[in-house]
């Protein structure tokens, strides 16, 4: 027994010099980097990359990936990337990567491109705004420079009848009659540099109200000039009957879902086959059929959210009109037949807002059976697609670094959209929180006098004037001014047929259209005017101008030139002192008009 | 009978020192028996690692990511461990069976303890050889850099394989005749392994052949392994051990009535 005692205790050491030997080989093998905790903001400027994180990659969810960015475009996709030593590594584990949202409908005015981007949406898809806020945003879509704004594409302007719907905002809107007009329409927006034709097809029965609408065969023309000209054409409905005559015109998009009623599978499966896509924009229509997102999203993210954010999601539309379940049925058929369904969040409509709604219209998209994986690519690579914007919509070598890093694990739960760990523009990590100015509406500038006519119809400050009349509600009244003798002249006609008839001019005093203004401390609008009518009215309108009717105070007017004083307390609203326009107007009985205003100030 | 009655007897009175040592021996000897049979050794050793070296390193897609010498290394790890366990249990029970080396150990005052443990434990020893050449390789070769718990946790999983695929070996093993033995552990050996996908990623096969995988043992252990490095095709790993103990079970079962019927013969 000894011998073989001895034999087994040598094996037993070889054995076990074995076994230390793999345990030596297993401690000694070569480790990654650790990777970074992602923090909010991390500064890693264009070029690092996540690593084992669950992507979306606009299509699909994969999971422990890496993504490299160089140079603010993403480089290299894939598992268990060879990255160079030094480049910095984010711990994706437990996150997820998808692309910077894409809003297929927005109109952006104000803060809109900043407030959309602290939220995740790198790119907006503008369905209409002023034709100087699209051309001077366009531009900044082409370089990869550090932003603090999403990029903006955008229709410009749209397509209406006169007076009808787009015409109410108080800015300027071209519009046509008439089929023939069509052609040279379009060729104009195209040279104003839209990126497709937005056309409005709303006669008002949705909401219960009339409004002057473009006929059938007007909106054949713009989509059948609008694709000679090689544009897309959306069209905005509100009711079935008026997306079925839409899509048999040819339209590429449909702009809302109606609430009207239920279409059937097989009319569904007939868009389908039409290869029409549809942006529904639920967000803003269950804020119409009464079942609001507003104040669920203020809840969750108002504490980021800017001043305009706050205020456009605690506005509620006056009207209500239609059902949740047959805008959400309708989404359900379209999708369920294979029609693109994107998603954009029209903001900033009453209980929208920037940025912020498109996680509501993920959430609502859901609801509708999209997967979190169909939410998601409603909102990245089919916007992309349907647009033919190649640069973006999907993490895909050679693409923009646009990108969301989110905590948790959207494939299951998409409700965590918003909680993000990271946001990159350009490869640049976006600054999630508001600077310290920009929690509150711009201050009013220091000098007092807005607008003294000295230069012209050139304001002292703001965005200056424009004319204003009830042709925007679909009334026939009519205005035109000029700066003459260092006042403004205005000279129109107040026309009979409207239940409100109204004329005259209004004064932005923020940089664009509709921007608000926070005159925290003045208390006095203070102006001089003179005119044919003993009384003309001034219109305030404050930090959410769409709302309802502006607070409106009558003032007295003598044919020499007298001073106004009216303290901004006495006009009926909460908050006198955040303005986005002061419109003058003649109202009451029909006529001819005319009136100078001089010397604007607010003290 | 008696005899082996007998014998057995009087293991149960040894003390445990002699019982260890007899433990050892037929392990040493059991090692030695298989090591120095290079019909057996040399494919078992070489096979795994030409195999990972040709597809893991050299005709792997590289450059830019070590997925796949990553993926490999796991399922070329599985693989490995799979032929020491199947053919040391299969061929080798099977032939001594044959051969009567196996009554007459069941005569010895050795333990029928040992006999197992010294399989076991050679196809573990082979394991932890063909473990560390291929950590190396994929390592240093291969680029592949893991978190030191991921590299523990890898060999874990892939050595714990010993244990189903040894089950599933004395299964054979317990039923066959020599030669015709050696013929089932190859026709079970070599699809298993494809079809599990020990040697290319199994997202390569058609949908029908990877619902067929998770019938193999192999398939459900290499998904363990792949789920160390994140590299596996996302189910459950709990699914993964219960399917796993459950064939053992069963293996183990079916193979206590061979050697039932082996006895009464």
């Amino acid at each position: 027994m000894s011998r073989a005692t001895g034999t087994t205790r040598r094996s037993l050491w070889i054995g076990l010099v074995a076994l230390a030997a793999f345990v030596g080989v297993l401690l000694t093998l070569p480790e990654p980097p650790e990777p970074v905790a992602p923090e909010t903001g991390s500064a890693l400027e264009t070029n690092f990359a996540v690593v084992e994180v669950l992507l979306f990659d606009g299509t699909e969810f994969r999971p422990n990936h890496d993504v490299w960015i160089r140079d603010g475009l993403i480089h290299r996709v894939g598992q268990r990337l060879s990255l160079p030593e030094d480049l910095p590594r984010l711990d994706g584990r437990g996150h997820t990567l998808a692309p910077g949202l894409m809003d297929s409908h927005i109109h952006a005015l104000g803060t809109a491109l900043a407030d959309s981007l602290r939220f995740g949406v790198t790119t907006v898809l503008d369905q209409f705004t002023t034709t100087d806020f699209a051309a001077e945003k366009r531009p900044a879509r082409e370089d990869l420079a550090r932003t603090t704004e999403a990029d903006l594409f955008s229709a410009g302007t749209l397509a209406t009848a006169p007076g009808g719907h787009g015409t109410q905002y108080g800015f300027e809107v071209p519009t046509l009659a008439s089929p023939e007009e069509a052609a040279a329409f379009v060729r104009a927006r195209k040279a104003e540099g839209s990126d497709w034709i937005k056309i409005v097809s709303e006669d008002g029965s949705a909401y219960g109200f009339e409004t002057p609408t473009l006929d059938s065969a007007t909106i054949g023309a713009l989509i059948e000039a609008a694709h000679a000209e090689d544009l897309l054409a959306v069209v905005h409905v509100s009711t079935l009957e008026r997306a079925r005559e839409a899509v048999s015109l040819g339209a590429d998009g449909l702009a809302h879902i109606w609430a009207d009623a239920l279409l059937d599978e097989a009319e569904a499966a007939r868009f389908a086959e039409a290869g029409v896509f549809v942006i529904p924009t639920l967000s803003v229509t269950v804020g119409i059929t009464g079942d609001s997102m507003g104040e669920e999203l203020l809840e969750e993210m108002g504490e980021a959210a800017s001043p305009m954010q706050r205020q456009t999601l605690a506005n509620a539309f006056p009207t209500r009109a239609g059902t949740t379940e047959a805008a959400i049925g309708n989404v359900a058929r379209l999708h369920a037949a294979g029609v693109r369904v994107l998603a954009g969040a029209d903001a900033p409509n009453p209980a929208t807002a920037a940025g912020i709604s498109m996680h509501g219209e993920l959430r609502l998209l859901e609801r509708a059976g999209l997967s979190p994986a169909e939410a998601l690519a409603a909102a990245t690579s089919l916007p992309a697609e349907a647009f033919g914007i190649p640069d973006r919509g999907r993490i895909e070598e050679g693409r923009i670094a646009d990108l969301l890093l989110v905590r948790g694990d959207l494939s299951t739960d998409l409700s965590r959209s918003a909680e993000f760990a990271a946001i990159w523009k350009d490869g640049f990590a976006v600054e999630p929180e508001l600077a310290p100015g920009e929690r509150e509406f711009p201050a009013a500038p220091e000098d007092p006098l807005l607008s003294d006519f000295e230069a012209g119809l050139e304001p002292r400050s703001g965005f200056g004037w424009q004319i204003t009349t009830d042709a925007l509600r679909g009334g026939t009244s009519a205005a035109e001014f000029r700066a003459e003798d260092g006042a403004l002249v205005v000279e129109g006609e107040v026309v009979a047929g409207f239940a409100f008839p109204w004329a005259g001019a209004i004064y932005f005093p923020g940089a664009s259209p509709l921007q608000p203004v926070d005159f925290a401390g003045r208390t006095t609008l203070r102006f001089r005017v003179r005119g044919d009518r003993e009384t003309l009215f001034a219109m305030l309108f404050g930090a959410e101008p769409g709302a309802g009717v502006p607070p409106t105070l009558p003032f007295p007017v003598t044919p020499e030139w007298t001073a106004v004083e009216i303290p901004l307390a006495d006009f009926p609203t909460d908050d006198p002192a955040v303005i986005s326009a002061i419109a003058f107007v003649a109202q009451g009985p029909p006529g001819r008009i005319s009136f100078a205003l001089d010397d604007l100030e607010i003290r | 009978m008696s005899a082996n009655a007998a014998a057995r007897g009087s293991a149960l009175r040894l003390p445990v020192s002699q019982r260890i040592l007899l433990y050892l021996l037929e392990t040493r000897a059991q090692f030695l028996g298989v090591w120095r049979r290079p019909a057996f050794s040399v494919p078992t050793l070489a096979f795994p690692v030409m195999f990972y070296v040709f597809f893991g390193i050299v005709m792997a897609p590289r450059g830019f990511s070590t997925a796949a010498p990553t993926y490999l290394l796991a399922t070329y790890g599985v693989f490995a461990v799979l032929a020491p366990s199947l053919f040391g249990f299969g061929v080798g029970v099977a032939a001594e069976r044959d051969s009567g080396a196996l009554a007459l150990k069941q005569t010895t005052p050795m333990p029928a303890g040992a006999y197992f443990f010294a399989r076991v434990a050679t196809a573990l020893l082979f394991g932890v050889l063909l473990v560390t050449v291929l950590f190396l390789l994929g390592a240093y070769a291969g680029g592949v850099t893991l978190y030191r718990g991921q590299w523990f946790l890898l060999a874990g999983a892939i050595l714990a394989g010993v244990l189903p695929f040894s089950a599933l070996g004395l299964m054979i093993g317990s039923w066959a005749r020599g030669q015709a033995a050696v013929a089932i552990v190859n026709v079970v050996f070599l699809p298993m392994a494809l079809l599990s996908g020990l040697w290319f990623p199994i997202a390569m096969f058609p949908d029908s052949l990877q619902g067929a995988a998770n019938l193999f043992p192999a398939y459900h252990l290499s998904q363990l392994a792949l789920k160390v490095v994140a590299l596996d095709a996302g189910q459950p790993p709990a699914v993964h051990l219960a399917v796993l103990a459950g064939e053992s079970v069963v293996f183990l079962a079916v193979a206590a009535l061979g050697f039932r019927r082996f006895a009464a013969a």
